[in-house]
């Protein structure tokens, strides 16, 4: 009987270690950059959720829109209240594949990643170059991309055009680590 | 003279208006410290009004300055922003706080499951609930 215990206890190791495939972080960076004539704004998150699931290869993003702190309060307060109404849309999110995750190595390597981004409530498909690295506990992503306000329905009044750029520039930085409980 | 006059009362006029326009340009951002908490919370409570209700628990704690207890389950710091994990019953989630530069400083006298009160801004939940600009009391 006893050998048979052993061998289930060791199956059972295995697919613990095994199941260790996801790899989170809750402090993920974002930065936006909005380079216009009369100012240039920036803002930073340093409380993203990100999830990377290696057994599917699927990659999900979950940003607080009240967690971007900007250098002026005038600024903040009216992203959150005019631009994208976080009463309403509180959340941010990206769903999407990671393209070739198999070639993910400790090299760092550019990748594609494509997906569904929604902010302001607009969901649009839309497909990001990507650094990765892989060592044997972190996967570690960043790269930068630039969205632009229309697309997500977000209205700038004409006053303020020569404040804000039409094209935002996003800057993103996450290590993950194994998930463990 | 009434000429005169009239060209005065409107530089007086740009001059005040450019002042109040740059000082609401250059309005400050709240000042934790001097302000006193909105809501009064357990880490527990704060937690379970999330994870039961988000949409209500939103309302009603979104951008309002909140005062947590709760016992410290992790202390680290990152990006060169200090933040301590509160311990909750909940299986997954926590209570995140991300301290101010002042309070990061402090953060080496804390200790895992000291039972502590953090005052902060609460941007919202995702796993855990997200407390900005934290001070530690």
């Amino acid at each position: 009987m006893k050998p048979i215990f052993t061998l289930i206890c060791c199956f059972l190791l295995i697919t613990i270690s095994n199941s260790q495939e996801r790899y989170l972080t809750k402090n993920g960076a974002i930065n936006f950059f909005s380079k216009a004539p009369m100012e240039d704004i920036t803002a930073d998150n340093n409380q993203v959720l990100s999830i990377v699931d290696a057994t599917n290869n699927k990659m999900a993003i979950s940003i607080l829109m009240k967690s971007f702190l900007f250098e002026k309060a005038l600024m903040q307060e009216h992203f959150n209240e005019n631009y994208v109404e976080s009463d309403k849309f509180p959340k941010a999110t990206f769903k999407g594949t990671i393209l070739n995750f198999d070639a993910i190595n400790e090299v760092a390597s550019k990748q594609q990643v494509k997906g569904i981004l929604t902010i302001h409530g607009v969901e649009k498909e839309i497909t990001i170059d990507a650094n990765f690295t892989k060592t044997v506990d972190s996967i570690l992503v960043d790269g930068d991309f630039v969205i632009n306000l229309e697309d997500f329905e977000v209205e700038i009044p004409a006053v303020v055009a020569k404040n804000i750029a039409k094209n935002i520039k996003v800057s993103f930085k996450f290590n993950h680590k194994p998930y463990k409980k | 003279m009434k000429f005169k006059k009239i060209i005065l009362g409107i530089l007086v006029v740009g001059i005040v208006g450019a002042f109040v326009a740059y000082k609401i340009y250059n309005k400050p951002h709240l000042d934790i410290t001097e302000a006193s908490a909105d809501i009064t919370i357990s880490a527990n409570n704060l937690m379970q009004d999330f994870s039961s209700d988000e949409n209500t628990a939103n309302t009603k704690y979104l951008d309002k300055i909140i005062q947590v207890k709760g016992v410290i389950s992790e202390t680290k710091i990152e990006n060169e922003i200090g933040i301590i994990t509160l311990k909750t019953n909940d299986n997954f989630g926590s209570i995140l706080c991300h301290l101010s530069k002042e309070a990061t400083k402090k953060i080496n006298t804390l200790k895992e499951g000291q039972t502590i009160t953090v005052k902060g801004i609460c941007t919202g939940y995702l796993m855990d609930v997200i407390l900005v600009k934290a001070e530690i009391i």
